[in-house]
């Protein structure tokens, strides 16, 4: 552990210690005065995470990622993060931004991120049910958990951490929203666009275009249902729906379905040839959430990706990837696979189907504030896994302590067994403030 | 002489069917007393743990009409801009750092301990509950109330009102199987102004926590008309407008 590390970690200890003081006499007093709405808020969190990592270092991944590193038993990571946001709210516009720094160092490679804007800009609410909004934001479509094949708009999330925060597009939209009596009683429209050229959204499309998207929310006979669409532009376009309802008060289900016309699917055989070809395809997911009698909580999603690979493609690009890396290989052949790799072969999750099951409880041993869960993410196609044990606790004030170890396998040429690190533990304590 | 003993036990069981009426009259009335119709709210929940450590949240909470509730977490800072929604047995949570709405039920918890998400998006309880029972007992009345249906997140309320201000002073929560989920204490009756006077403090302690207590403290309750939109999706990272 580095010295910057050694005195956070005092530092939260500190918190601890005085954040599990014994209740003052004057616990129940409450004057909602000391709550006023303030003109300027600021806040935000300040993350430290320390890993352990298990290179794979005969693996393609690892000697594309850390070409020409010796490979070792273990790596040690520390990462620390700071993310700040700022309000200002001047009825009926509020401006906001927020931005995040961060260091990552371990013996192989440091990255410094000296600040990225994440999301920022101007909102406009013309009346309860009429806003709009200028800037870089973060549209979350889809009731999906783990992925959501109808974020027509946004950064994929990490299916490992879906909470995790992610960047916006700088875009403009509307929202509209009625409440109604009947069997729909609420609906919605959003339209927006996500202007792209040479220095805007780039990541999102380098083609010059407006980009427009459009969803229309519904609330009908207690089921939320969601009609999305993008048009054609810097990326292909897209429409779908989503759906999600509570069938009790402890089952819900939810899923997705989005059709994708003429996209690009880049293929590649062992032996370094690729083609590409046009496709119009559909993705799907269909998920429930269930809290049994016992408080476990059960989230269980099944995702097609209709654009991902198959068992024997991914099979074929992991073969190249052995014969590009080889020292005797032409020295073409590794850009060749970098190209591969950024055309959808590197994605986090390539595949073609998956099943996501994450059993959850809250509470656990009457552990008060205390949470255990397990997280199993399996591409159905090469039967690799991975599997996610995680304990957290968020009992002091404006701490969450979280430990997990995220272990990967599968048989050799198969997406789990093929990353850069096969397994990780991973340490994180996150202060608010 | 059968006429005359029917007639004698209609007789006996008039003050039963009164009291049945009574029974639902003193629990529209009591839920009034509690809170206006439609609302605004600002409370502080606290967990208390055996050793004495205490963990607050402070919330800012709206209502309108007989089922539409939606709240705005203020504090601390870890869950400050999370809001949940209710509208009849629908419930959702918004998380600022998912960004999306998601569908939660009655009796998970937002926010740990002994409070779950039913005791903080309360309805009505004539909008949830049957009274089965009504008796007197000295200053108080006392009603068992029965779930209307199964989503409810209590299965049976024993209550105990106070006849003079009809305002609860304690509710046992029960399970369909009869096991005591927990025991609310009203306590601190308050003038908020406005012709609201209520208990200010529920303190809450359940045989499942033991040695555990959670307290629930009100301020700034007045009435205030909103829209039918507030109580929407897309209004939920919006609550903060509607402070003042």
């Amino acid at each position: 552990m580095s010295a910057s590390s050694a005195a956070l970690t005092a530092a939260f200890a500190t918190f601890l210690t005085v954040a599990s003081l014994p209740a003052s006499a004057d616990e129940f007093k409450f004057d909602a005065s000391e709550f006023e709405k303030k003109l300027f808020e600021f806040s935000g969190y300040l993350e430290q995470k320390e890993e352990v990592l298990k290179p794979l270092s005969d693996s393609p991944a690892y000697k594309l990622n850390f070409p020409g590193v010796p490979g070792r038993e273990w790596l040690l990571r520390s990462t620390t993060t700071l993310e700040a946001s700022a309000k200002l709210n001047l009825d009926p516009f509020v401006a906001d931004v927020r931005a995040q720094a961060s260091y990552a160092g371990d013996a192989l490679i440091s990255t410094t991120n000296y600040g990225k804007l994440m999301e920022g800009g101007l909102r406009w609410s013309a009346g309860t049910g009429l806003t709009f909004d200028l800037g870089k934001r973060v549209q979350r479509w889809g009731k999906g958990y783990a992925w959501s094949p109808v974020g027509f708009v946004e950064r994929p999330r990490d299916a490992n951490d879906p909470q995790a925060s992610r960047e916006g597009f700088v875009m403009a939209s509307g929202e509209w929203t009625k409440s109604l009596s009947g069997p729909i009683t609420t609906i919605g429209i959003t339209g927006l666009v996500v202007p792209t050229n040479d220095s805007m959204n780039a990541d999102f499309g380098e083609k010059k275009d407006l980009n427009p998207a459009a969803r229309l929310y519904l609330l009908a006979l207690d089921t939320d249902i969601d009609l999305l669409w993008r048009g054609k532009g810097a990326r292909p376009q897209s429409f779908g729906f989503d759906f999600s309802r509570n069938l009790s008060t402890a089952l819900e289900v939810h899923g997705e379905w989005a059709r994708t016309m003429d996209a690009s699917r880049i293929t590649i055989t062992d032996s370094g040839a690729t083609s590409s070809q046009s496709v119009n395809v559909s993705s799907y997911l269909l998920g429930l959430r269930f809290l049994t009698e016992g408080e476990v909580t059960w989230i269980g999603e099944y995702y097609r990706n209709g654009a991902g690979y198959g068992a024997e493609e991914l099979n074929n690009y992991y073969q190249f990837l052995d014969y590009a890396l080889t020292t005797s290989a032409a020295p073409g052949l590794i850009n060749k696979a970098l190209m591969a790799a950024q055309s959808g072969y590197g994605k986090p999750n390539p595949g073609r189907d998956y099943l996501h099951l994450k059993a959850s409880v809250n509470e656990p041993f009457d552990w008060v504030y205390g949470a255990a869960s397990l997280t199993s993410i399996v591409n159905l196609n090469d039967h690799s896994f991975q599997i996610t044990p995680e304990i957290s606790y968020t009992g002091f004030s404006n701490l969450e302590l979280r430990v997990r170890l995220v272990i990967l396998g599968g048989q050799p040429h198969t997406e789990f067994a093929e990353k850069a690190f096969s397994n990780r533990l991973e340490v994180y304590v996150r202060y608010f403030f | 002489m059968k006429i005359s003993k029917l007639l004698a036990f209609m007789a006996l069981c008039l003050p039963l069917l009164a009291s049945a009426v009574d029974g639902v009259d003193i629990l529209k009335k009591l839920d009034r007393n509690l809170d206006p119709e439609s609302y605004e709210s600002y409370r502080k929940l606290i967990n208390i743990e055996p050793n004495g450590a205490k963990k607050e949240f402070v919330i800012y909470s709206v209502k309108k009409g007989k089922d539409q509730t939606a709240s705005l977490f203020l504090s601390p800072s870890s869950d400050k801009g999370r809001s949940t929604l209710r509208q009849g047995d629908n419930m959702w949570l918004y998380i600022p750092s998912v960004g999306k709405p998601v569908r939660i039920t009655s009796l998970q918890s937002v926010i740990g301990g002994v409070f779950n998400n039913a005791d903080i998006m309360r309805l009505d309880y004539a909008q949830e509950y049957d009274v089965k029972l009504i008796e007197e007992k000295g200053d108080h009345y006392l009603l068992d109330l029965k779930a209307k249906t199964g989503d409810v997140a209590y299965d049976k309320l024993k209550m105990k009102v106070d006849k003079k201000l009809i305002l609860p002073t304690e509710i046992e929560a029960y399970a369909a199987s009869g096991m005591l989920l927990k025991t609310l204490h009203f306590k601190d009756v308050k003038d908020f102004g406005g012709g609201i006077k209520r208990p200010a403090t529920i303190e809450t302690d359940s045989p499942l926590y033991k040695d555990y207590k959670s307290v629930m403290l009100y301020s700034g309750l007045k009435k205030r008309s909103y829209a039918d939109e507030v109580f929407t999706q897309g209004f939920m990272p919006r609550l903060e407008e509607l402070r003042k």
